[in-house]
């Protein structure tokens, strides 16, 4: 099983207010290193332009396995920002905060991985609360909660039984005490199992399984037909 | 006291205590005069019908020889429906019993003996003004061709049009909204009868004993100035002297001045009530739905919430003090008011049962003290009704939470999470913003196991969710307040129960509906 969590990157935090400061508590876990960029002066944090000159910042930081969040209050500095940090980077990940989706349009133009518009996301988490209550929990628990209930992705490398047959076909649950979300092939987008264009879906070696189930039973099935493995998440809802 | 004294009281106080006579006389009230009793469109639906047919029947009747029964059904049946109309509004209009109880209860506190006489009178006032109300003189108007010996009565049945007043709001709208100038108008109406009179008897004067003149009488003149002054000037009687011209000039000039007045009078009547009506419009169409959202504030994550609820079906009410949010609500199609939501009154002016129509109060304010406020007043008029709140700052959570919010979302925490997630399970995370977005064409939905579900589903091997393509990824039990993710064959499906299923979305709405309905039985 490869080591999932890496604690030797770079998470580079633009913007400092109640946000960025709560996203630096938050990915503690994961980052020994997070460092807070402003556009003002302030003890806390490095100042930083909005001028395409990133040298300082190369020299400091691997930036190609860094995380950048852009969290700056402004939305049209935010764009500014991801589009300037993607032409300098290509391969950093870039996540970035705005108000609306017409600033996560623009956003994702500009080149940032993953958009969160906050008016939309909570508002979307409300109505989600208000529509589906219970799954809304369910779904709380397995992202935000400890819960024994996990998700994982966990590639097909020894020859199993389900090896040539379509993902709907497999009683899941019943042997091996999970179930399969989603495939993920290299040939075709990763699509649910459930969907119609997963239909024709055969599993072959080297596919990757998007599964649920509980800790124990993901470990054991994962013993029986591969390893967990780190998947481009940025492939996903895109 | 004595006996009839004793006697009148006992029956008073018997009365108030009987639950069938005084659900009797509501449902009979709500019928009547309780425009959001459900029944009430059936009765208003019914009269109205019998009011046009009553009309039909005697413009038919001129020309054509009409069967009796319907003669007979014109003048008794619909008039007998009428005059019961008439007595119970006549009944419910105020009630004596409680006359009667609040006299006694006045008498013993102050040690007074009970006066039949005051009591009479107290009555009689009550029902006097009941009796002498517009309303009410139509109502009887209305019975009278019952008494169809007397033929020239029968015109009378034309009084039944006027009944339509009770049962179509837009008409009493229209005179409430003149009734509110109505100190203009009775200055219109003075002005226009001086001119009139004035003018009848200048023009009287200066025609009357003119030969060639057609004006010979005081009605003739009368008669000329009314023709002229609203200009609709027939031509059948004019003026033939100079003196008669000028004083026609005159009132020709004046009928427009009249009619302007009147035009404009009418039109800002109109439009200083429409936001007024559209008010009123509103309330009416809320206290229509069956369920629905109340959304206190429309600013951004609020009008989000409601676009989405829209979207998904559901009926929404904006409340809010600010006239431009409204304005915009109402261009996003809402029903919108402009009432302060931390006020009691707005929801007294609702006219809504909250605990059965609002699904949930969601305070979506980005002022946490408009929060607070708004969850205060809900919560103390109502102990039931889901809340939601929006907070904006961590340090008023435990504000927000003795107010009474049944939920609080705080968008920084929400960033703080979503920020977790991307680093810690990027997959999970992506996995299930996919699943909750509605473009991937899989869902996850819920289905409650209602009674008539679990009087036929008892197990899950009895689901037949394969069927359907459908994946059951575990139950809600109400009873363990746990999801059972997974569960085995054998696991018991009860009431109250929710099946957590995956699937494509068309696939989980067939399942749905076949669990619903039994149909694969």
């Amino acid at each position: 099983m490869k080591q999932i969590i890496d604690r030797k990157a770079t998470a580079l935090l633009f913007g400092y207010n109640e946000y960025s400061l709560e996203i630096k508590k938050s990915i503690a876990f994961k980052y020994d290193d997070i460092e807070l960029f402003s556009l003002d002066d302030n003890p806390e944090s490095n100042k930083f332009d909005l001028s395409d000159d990133w040298n300082e910042l190369e020299e400091r930081f691997d930036m190609d396995n860094s995380i950048a969040f852009c969290v700056l209050k402004d939305d049209a500095k935010n764009i500014f920002l991801t589009l300037s940090l993607r032409s300098s980077f290509k391969n950093l990940k870039i996540i970035a905060f705005c108000k609306n989706k017409e600033g996560a349009t623009k956003l994702t133009l500009a080149g940032a991985d993953k958009v969160i518009p906050l008016v939309q996301t909570t508002a979307a988490m409300i109505s989600d609360m208000l529509r589906k209550p219970i799954v809304t929990k369910v779904m709380h628990g397995i992202l935000y909660e400890k819960s024994d209930l996990k998700i994982a992705q966990i590639c097909v490398e020894k020859d199993a039984d389900f090896i040539g047959k379509h993902p709907f076909d497999v009683n899941w649950g019943e042997e091996y005490g999970i179930i399969v979300l989603s495939i993920m092939q290299d040939d075709v987008d990763s699509s649910f199992i459930y969907s119609s264009k997963a239909k024709h879906k055969e599993i072959k070696t080297g596919d990757i399984l998007i599964v649920v189930g509980y800790d124990k039973d993901i470990i054991e099935f994962e013993s029986l037909i591969g390893s967990r493995c780190e998947v481009n998440w940025s492939d996903w809802s895109r | 006291m004595d006996i009839l004294s004793k006697g009148i009281i006992n029956i008073s106080y018997a009365l108030d205590e009987s639950e069938k006579y005084n659900n009797t006389k509501k449902f009979f009230y709500n019928l009547l005069e309780n425009d959001s009793y459900r029944l009430k469109k059936y009765f208003d639906g019914f009269m109205i019908t019998l009011i046009f047919l009553s009309v039909y029947i005697l413009i038919r009747d001129v020309k054509h020889d009409i069967n009796e029964f319907w003669i007979g059904f014109n003048n008794i049946v619909i008039s007998i429906i009428f005059l019961i109309e008439y007595s119970l509004r006549f009944w419910v209009s105020s009630s004596i019993s409680k006359v009667v109880i609040h006299q006694n209860e006045h008498n013993l506190m102050l040690n007074r003996k009970f006066s039949i006489k005051k009591l009479f009178i107290h009555v009689a006032k009550d029902k006097l003004k009941y009796v002498l109300s517009i309303k009410a003189i139509i109502d009887l108007l209305a019975i009278i061709p019952f008494f169809h010996q007397l033929r020239l009565l029968r015109v009378l049945i034309l009084f039944r049009v006027f009944k339509l007043f009770r049962y179509a709001k837009s008409f009493q709208t229209f005179v409430s909204v003149l009734a509110t100038k109505k100190f203009e108008f009775i200055t219109l109406l003075m002005f226009a009868s001086i001119i009139i009179f004035v003018s009848s008897v200048l023009v009287y004067v200066m025609e009357a004993n003119n030969p060639s003149s057609p004006i010979n009488t005081l009605f003739d003149a009368f008669y000329w100035s009314i023709v002229t002054i609203s200009t609709v000037g027939y031509g059948d009687v004019t003026a033939v002297t100079n003196e008669g011209r000028i004083v026609a000039l005159l009132v020709i000039t004046s009928g427009i001045a009249v009619l302007a007045f009147s035009t404009s009078l009418v039109v800002s009547a109109f439009s200083e009530k429409l936001d007024e009506m559209k008010e009123m419009k509103s309330i009416d169409n809320v206290s229509k739905y069956k369920s629905f959202y109340l959304i206190c504030g429309y600013e951004g994550i609020a009008s989000e919430v409601a676009k989405i609820l829209r979207s998904n079906n559901f009926d929404i009410l904006v409340m809010d003090e600010d006239e431009g949010r409204i304005k915009n609500a109402i261009k996003d199609g809402f029903e919108a008011l402009n009432f302060d939501p931390g006020e009691v009154e707005s929801y007294k002016k609702l006219n809504i049962d909250i605990s059965k129509q609002v699904r949930a109060v969601l305070a979506l304010r980005q002022s946490d003290v408009e929060n607070v406020y708004t969850t205060l007043t809900v919560r103390s008029m109502h102990q039931d009704v889901y809340i939601l709140s929006l907070l904006m700052d961590e340090m008023h959570r435990n504000k927000l939470s003795i107010a009474g919010a049944n939920e609080i979302i705080y968008s920084k925490d929400l960033v703080g999470m979503i920020a977790k997630e991307f680093v810690g399970q990027p997959v999970a995370f992506e996995v299930i913003h996919a699943l909750r977005s509605e473009y991937s064409g899989v869902d996850m939905e819920e289905i409650l196991v209602t009674n008539r579900i679990s009087s036929y589903i008892k197990q899950v091997n009895q689901l037949e969710n394969e069927k359907y393509r459908v994946v059951l990824l575990g139950i809600w039990k109400k009873e363990e307040d746990k999801f059972l993710f997974n569960p085995p064959k054998d696991t018991s499906i009860d009431l109250g129960d929710y099946l957590v299923v995956i699937g494509n979305s068309l696939f989980i709405r067939e399942f749905k509906r076949a669990v619903q309905k039994k149909i694969f039985r």
